[in-house]
């Protein structure tokens, strides 16, 4: 009989009742092994399990989940689970710090340079040619994403690029040719001004094209306007270049002439990308930039929608050089690739996984679903002839384009990027002007670069722990000449592309 | 047993229970802040290990204009916030004390709003303030066109950030009424009916009876809703995080500091941040319970 005056025998009851509770907890949900072979989830004991974290969800993720399922039916030995990750460029960083990564993940374009820098993926230089995957079967706009520092660290899985889609419906209405998309920025302003409607309030009802609308690439105008905003040879940044200036003047002068707060009103009512309320789909806006993606978008909500697509267009005289048997149009490649992180635990496997994807019948698969042109140099006649996106053809021509380019391959990017982003809000808004935000993001954005220059230099004694310079092997150094780019390198590739 | 054995014993049980939570604090709290502080001090881009840079990071955020604008805005949002919060608060406690019918309904009813999910009522005002399809402006449109003017688009117009944030911060009025009722009621009757003898009216009696009674309340509320006005991060992580670029008068302390760590991976730089936020948290709880020694009075009994 416990002697209930005594705290101490209840006491110990209770705290053994409480341990054994807890190494109970602790065997049945703590951490375990980890599973290189068969058992739950496994699929077949003697299997290696990878573990592949995708962003993908909906049409996309199940096109990618329809791959992974056919290379678990293929062979006997690697089962690959799918596992879909929000903000995987966030999680992935943290399970990779936390020495728990996948083995494959599903990244974005931008990510390869800072995670490259950081060592933070495995090199794929002697691992992709053991199992048959070679840089030269993409297409050259995408070898771009695959590189970074003079090595290969990506595979790219599918391959956007970005163009200009307009409302036939709309263009019929106002009186402009369907079939005559604008080609160069001032048939752009033209064409907007146009299919701008007005209640009789003045109040804005539809717009023709808006720099806000997607705004996922706030950063893209000064290459249509013949310069860039980053020089990856020197590491220097060309926020201030006259090009890049004369670009957001343009995105000044049109949210003046619109109304700035009129504007705002009319795109706080802008649904958001995959839902009905798409503004092009409503026909609030008549002309979008947007990847092949948005067929999808089309597809799912508004099928009968009549719409072109064409290359984006570019500053008066540079449409010249992307006409047939020139240097190709200008666009931006926005790719998603697969990394094999650092820590994985099969990179063989992985790699095996990976090249899997990379058959031509794959990669097919999936960028139909995803209504995307295929990485690969070889497509099939099938794929082009049934591809569900009208504009296939004009997503393939940039992705071969000499003129095509990537978004800056600094690890700064992302922070570069959200300090952009403001300086379009502030100079769209009209708080400051467009040589001022410029200047003044000049300055901070090559403070930046510098900045990691030095500490990279501090921890690895070079600009890159790899030994290399800094230098892409496959440069882009497309665009106007600079102030700046006084190289010769420089000037004969701009010279000869523009 | 002896007496000294028995109490080395209580000593011991004592321990054991308080065990779990010392080790828990311990590994899970003192640690971490321990790491932070050590972190701050260096350049830590998360993919590779820390590298010691000494001050560079207080240094570097000396210098960072978004860094300033965040503390900008979030003392904006504070000092804004707090003040117009505690009144709202004190007026509905106020009325709700005073015998009114159905007055545990109103009570439920002020309450209730705080139960929501954070997210999901930011989300509910995020729809509410829609400049195009928002409520708001379907209520006030009408009300503002015979003067000739038009509603704002809110939390799309920078101008109209802050009164858009303060308006939902109300939202969550209802804690602190609860605890502002609950202190009201504890008031002793006695001194309404002392100053009600001395010819006190209804407002001199709330300011002169029911505020100083009521003062231990009102510090921790103050001190509670300017540690959570400093930390403030969900409501305008949905509300003013776009594909276009954060609203520049809707960015946050916190939400920077999780940018820094998380999306550029500068943990280093991040946790610099966060040593600030917690100084200038404890330094202002400070000069609270410094400020308030004359102001608040505590009833010993």
């Amino acid at each position: 009989m416990p002697d209930r005056s005594d705290p101490w025998s209840l006491t110990r009851r209770a705290a053994l009742g409480a341990l054994g509770v807890g190494a109970a907890g602790f065997a049945l949900f703590g951490p375990s092994a980890p599973k290189s072979a068969g058992g739950a989830g496994g699929g077949g004991a003697g299997r290696i399990v990878l573990d592949y974290w995708e962003k993908w969800t909906r049409h996309e993720g199940d096109a990618m989940e329809r791959v992974v399922a056919a290379f678990n039916a293929s062979q006997d030995r690697i089962h690959v689970r799918y596992l879909v990750v929000s903000d995987i460029g966030q999680k992935s960083m943290v399970a990779i710090a936390g020495g728990r990564p996948p083995d494959i993940i599903g990244l974005y374009a931008f990510n390869v340079p800072p995670y490259a820098e950081a060592n933070a993926v495995i090199g794929l230089d002697e691992l992709a040619p053991k199992f048959g995957v070679r840089m030269e079967n993409y297409a050259p706009g995408v070898r771009q994403v695959m590189r970074h520092v003079g090595k290969w660290w990506a595979v790219v899985n599918t391959a956007g690029s970005v163009a200009l889609y307009y409302n036939k419906v709309l263009y019929r209405e106002v009186g402009l040719d369907p079939e005559r998309p604008p080609r160069t920025i001032e048939e752009l302003e033209e064409h907007s001004r146009r299919l701008v409607k007005r209640t009789s309030s003045g109040a804005l009802e539809r717009v023709g094209f808006v720099h806000r609308e997607p705004g996922w690439w706030s950063w893209l105008w000064a290459y249509h306007f013949g310069g860039r905003i980053y020089d990856e040879t020197r590491g220097l940044a060309l926020i201030d270049s006259p090009e890049n200036v004369r670009a957001m003047a343009w995105i000044a002068r049109s949210n003046e002439e619109l109304g700035v707060k009129a504007l705002a009103k009319l795109g706080d009512g802008f649904g958001s990308y995959f839902t009905p309320e798409n503004p092009f789909l409503t026909g609030k806006v008549g002309m979008i930039v947007q990847g092949p993606w948005i067929a999808n978008l089309v597809d799912a909500f508004k099928p009968d929608l009549d719409y072109g697509v064409a290359p984006f267009p570019v500053a008066s005289g540079m449409e010249r050089a992307g006409g047939e048997g020139g240097a190709g149009p200008v666009g931006l490649i926005d790719t998603d690739v697969l990394v094999i992180p650092r820590g994985a635990r099969h990179p063989e496997a992985a790699m095996e996984f990976i090249a899997f994807t990379q058959r031509q019948d794959m990669t097919e698969l999936l960028a139909r679903a995803h209504c995307k042109p295929s990485p690969l140099m070889e497509v099939s006649e099938a794929f082009q002839k049934t591809h569900p996106n009208r504009g296939i053809a004009v997503h393939r021509a940039i992705l071969a384009s000499e003129r095509a380019f990537i978004a800056p391959p600094t690890p700064v990017w992302q922070r570069l990027k959200d300090e952009f982003d403001g300086m379009v809000l502030r100079i769209a808004s009209g708080s400051v002007s467009a040589a001022a935000g410029c200047a003044d993001l000049q300055k901070r954005a090559q403070g930046m670069i510098d900045d990691a220059a030095r500490t990279r230099r501090a921890r690895y004694g070079t600009l890159s722990q790899h030994g290399g310079t800094g230098v892409p092997p496959v440069s882009f150094t497309r665009g106007a000449s600079h102030r700046r780019d006084a190289c010769a390198t420089d000037a004969e590739n701009s010279g000869g592309s523009l | 047993m002896t007496s000294r054995g028995r109490a080395w014993r209580d000593e011991l049980t004592g321990l054991a229970w308080a065990g779990p939570w010392l080790i828990g604090s311990a590994v899970f709290v003192l640690l971490p802040m321990g790491m932070s502080a050590y972190y701050a001090l260096t350049d830590y881009p998360l993919l590779e290990p820390p590298m010691f840079v000494g001050l560079k990071n207080f240094r570097d955020l000396a210098g960072d204009p978004t860094f300033w604008r965040v503390v900008k805005n979030t003392a904006l949002y504070a000092g804004v916030s707090i003040p117009v919060f505690t009144l709202v608060a004190l007026v509905l406690a106020g009325l709700l004390n005073s015998r009114v019918r159905f007055g545990r309904v109103y009570q439920a009813a002020v309450f209730i709003p705080t139960l929501v999910p954070l997210i999901a009522s930011a989300m509910v005002w995020f729809w509410l303030f829609n400049g195009e399809y928002g409520l708001v402006n379907k209520v006030l449109g009408p009300v503002l066109r015979p003067f000739g003017l038009s509603p704002p688009a809110w939390i799309a117009d920078e101008a109209w950030v802050l009164p858009s944030m303060v308006l939902m911060t109300l939202w969550g009025v209802g804690q602190s009424v609860v605890i502002y009722v609950a202190a009201m009621q504890d008031v002793p009757r006695q001194l309404y009916e002392a100053a009600e003898l001395d010819g006190m009216g209804p407002v001199r009696r709330f300011v002169h009876v029911t505020l100083p009674m009521i003062s231990p309340a009102i510090l921790f509320n103050v001190i509670a809703l300017t540690i959570s006005a400093v930390q403030v991060f969900a409501v305008p992580y949905v509300m003013f995080r776009r594909p276009q670029g954060t609203n520049p008068a809707g960015h946050y302390y916190t939400m920077y500091l999780y940018e820094t760590g998380f999306v550029y991976g500068r943990m280093g730089y991040a946790c610099a941040m966060a040593w600030i936020q917690l100084l200038v948290v404890l330094a202002l709880t400070g000069v609270m319970m410094f400020a308030s020694r004359r102001v608040v009075h505590y009833t010993r009994t």
